[in-house]
């Protein structure tokens, strides 16, 4: 095999999986500041740019589309070439997805500061950059598709399945809820009208968590987490049947987002019994993720980048739980609108998503760099840090958002609010909120503690023996 | 069904050095996720059909429910006469005051001029017979920031705080 070693583009993997490290520190930064200013109402400093309501969609854009998302593409350029044996389809292509997408986020980090938004949660970059991302989107496509086309090999392994998933539903999702006519070069409105654009809405919505947060990244466990422990995925069938079942059912969940709202009850009801319906394809990741491992629990207590996907997996595996459960009419009566749902993202993106990377930076970049890590102590460090981190975040909005919850709905003996004024919540909540404070740092401290580690990685010596080098 | 195998697939050589077994699906989820699609089935056939019932249906019920729980006397205590003053003082005190200053004449605690008008002279932006003030305190001016203080405080609390502002110098 190393006689015809294909040519593989590895100085895409290491620009992706660079600027994931810096977007990581900025999007989380951002988070811990806003996290601050919920607790400390001063942290707003009083000026437009600087203030909640316009950083807090910095940062869901941050950590979704900056960190996630050039993540996946680290993941997705390393792992592909490497199952499909041939190096990506087109350079030029892949350089346009690059850069394209980093001079996207700098448009994001730029406009939203401003106020310029388009109002969708998720989706709140005006309609040129909407444009742009369609366009570096369809290019990463091609070049995706094109590399499947010219492959070296017959079989598909189920990872690419999974990003192929991604890369279809998510040019779905983003064109149909960006459809909107422009009155200006800054404004446009919605072709939908109210509930409808609710709907199309929340239909984005949850499958962007879907298939930018959870598909691929099974995609990313299945080629890491084996490769990493060494052992062989427990079940192929099982990878098979979870990933047909959850990309089928995935895609009709959205209305969970609007129960009790004026959505037809019809529709309300589908939203939710597919919520529920969901909860075994996504429990089938992650049995196959920890009875991968079967045989590898040993290294469990030495191995920083197993510790990572144990969690992570883990973690996937709660929160797709909780998910169906916030998705029953009578629990989400309680708990939407509340801090319970913030709990409920993180524990899927601090969790999930975050503890995947980490897992998979930690293995990626000694590789991509053939470089010898330069600290297992402090990736253990990270380790520890971010778990304890994201159970305060967690547990503190739980906690948060039940007591909310709770006292929203009382009502006193002549039927009217035991709490009219929305400020009787905040001031009991405010101790939940500075907890969130100092786990979302505890967080961020770790990732600086991985960035100073890749940055003497990089800079360390040569280890030839990591990976096969390849011309 | 249930008999692990562990019999590699042999594509290793396809998958960058991954290999893969085909164990059989784990009886347990497989029982699971059956369980939900019954579930779900039931439920939706169960909740539209059956039971009937809706989200409209469910807030008249909760209405039924409470209106069949209601005390048949209110608690917050009598509605004229200087008990109702008393006790629209004390709600006033509570409620008002942050916009219409402490002694409900336009001048905040720190001596300035305050968010509200001034309720102790002659002058009514909104009418100052009792009624009209019981009008203004329900449905609030939420275009000058008063809020709709009706659902908040209920109609006997409302007569309350009208009665005391009624009291306090400018009542017509």
């Amino acid at each position: 095999m190393k006689t015809d070693s294909p040519n593989y583009d590895d100085a895409i993997v290491r620009k992706f999986a660079g600027v994931t490290v810096l977007w990581a520190a900025v999007g989380m930064l951002v988070g811990v500041i806003i996290a601050l200013q919920l607790a400390w109402w001063p942290a707003n400093l009083g000026l437009p740019w600087t203030t909640f309501g316009r950083l807090r969609p910095l940062h869901t854009n941050a950590v979704i589309f900056a960190f996630a998302g050039n993540a996946l593409f680290a993941g997705i350029y390393w792992s592909m070439q490497r199952l499909l044996k041939v190096r990506m389809f087109n350079d030029t292509l892949s350089a346009i997805h690059f850069w394209g997408w980093q001079f996207i986020i700098v448009l994001a980090a730029v406009t939203l500061p401003l106020g310029l938004t388009a109002g969708k949660e998720y989706a709140e970059l005006i309609w040129p950059i909407d444009i742009l991302i369609a366009l570096v989107w369809v290019a990463f496509a091609v070049n995706f598709f094109g590399t499947i086309a010219v492959r070296k090999v017959s079989h598909l392994y189920v990872s690419i399945w999974f990003y192929m998933s991604m890369i279809i539903t998510i040019t779905m999702l983003h064109v149909t809820n960006s459809l909107a006519l422009p009155v200006s070069a800054l404004k446009a409105y919605s072709i939908f009208p109210g509930m409808t654009d609710a709907l199309v809405q929340w239909w984005y919505g949850h499958n962007a968590v879907g298939f930018l947060l959870t598909t691929p990244f099974l995609g990313l466990m299945y080629y890491f987490l084996p490769r990493a422990s060494g052992r062989p995925v427990y079940s192929y069938r099982l990878s098979i049947i979870h990933f047909w079942a959850l990309v089928f059912l995935y895609i009709w969940a959205g209305p969970h987002h609007l129960l009790y709202s004026a959505l037809p009850d019809w529709a309300q009801t589908l939203g939710m019994v597919f919520s529920v319906m969901l909860i075994a394809p996504s429990w089938g990741g992650m049995l196959n993720g920890l009875l991968t491992l079967r045989g590898a629990w040993d290294r469990l207590r030495t191995d920083p980048i197993l510790k990572f996907f144990v969690v992570g997996v883990t973690f996937y595996g709660m929160s797709t739980f909780e998910g169906p459960m916030m998705s029953i009419r009578a629990v989400n009566s309680l708990s939407h609108y509340t801090d319970w749902t913030i709990g409920h993202v993180h524990s899927g993106a601090l969790g999930w998503v975050g503890m995947v990377t980490f897992g998979m930076l930690y293995w990626l970049f000694p590789r991509a760099w053939h470089k010898k890590l330069y600290s297992e102590d402090l990736a253990t460090a990270h380790f520890w840090l971010a778990t304890i981190g994201i159970v305060l975040y967690v547990v503190a909005m739980w906690v948060a958002g039940v007591t909310q919850g709770l006292m929203w709905r009382d009502v006193n003996a002549d039927g009217l609010l035991e709490y009219p004024n929305f400020v009787d919540t905040v001031t009991r909540l405010l101790p939940f909120y500075w907890i969130r404070v100092i786990g979302g740092l505890m967080y961020l401290v770790g990732v600086l503690i991985m960035a100073f580690n890749f940055i003497k990685t990089a800079n360390g010596t040569t280890d030839a023996n990591l990976e096969v080098a390849n011309g | 069904m249930s008999k692990e195998l562990n019999v590699l697939l042999g594509h290793s050589a396809d998958n960058d050095g991954i290999e893969e077994y085909d164990n059989p699906l784990p009886t347990w989820w497989l029982g699971l996720f059956y369980f939900t699609i019954v579930w779900g089935a039931v439920y939706a056939v169960h909740y539209h059909f059956v039971g009937g019932r809706s989200q409209a249906g469910e807030y008249d019920a909760e209405v039924a429910a409470y209106e069949a729980a209601k005390p048949k006397t209110s608690t917050a205590g009598p509605t004229e006469g200087p008990d109702a003053i008393t006790a629209g003082k004390a709600l006033f005190d509570t409620n008002c005051v942050s916009c219409h200053g402490p002694k409900a004449d336009g001048v905040d605690a720190a001596g300035n001029k305050s968010i509200g008008p001034n309720l102790t002279d002659a002058e009514w932006i909104h009418g100052g017979t009792l009624a009209d003030i019981e009008k203004t305190i329900t449905v609030g001016v939420p275009e000058k920031g008063m809020i709709t203080w009706g659902p908040i405080l209920g109609p006997e609390k409302v007569k309350q705080v009208a009665a005391f502002v009624h009291s306090s110098g400018g009542g017509q």
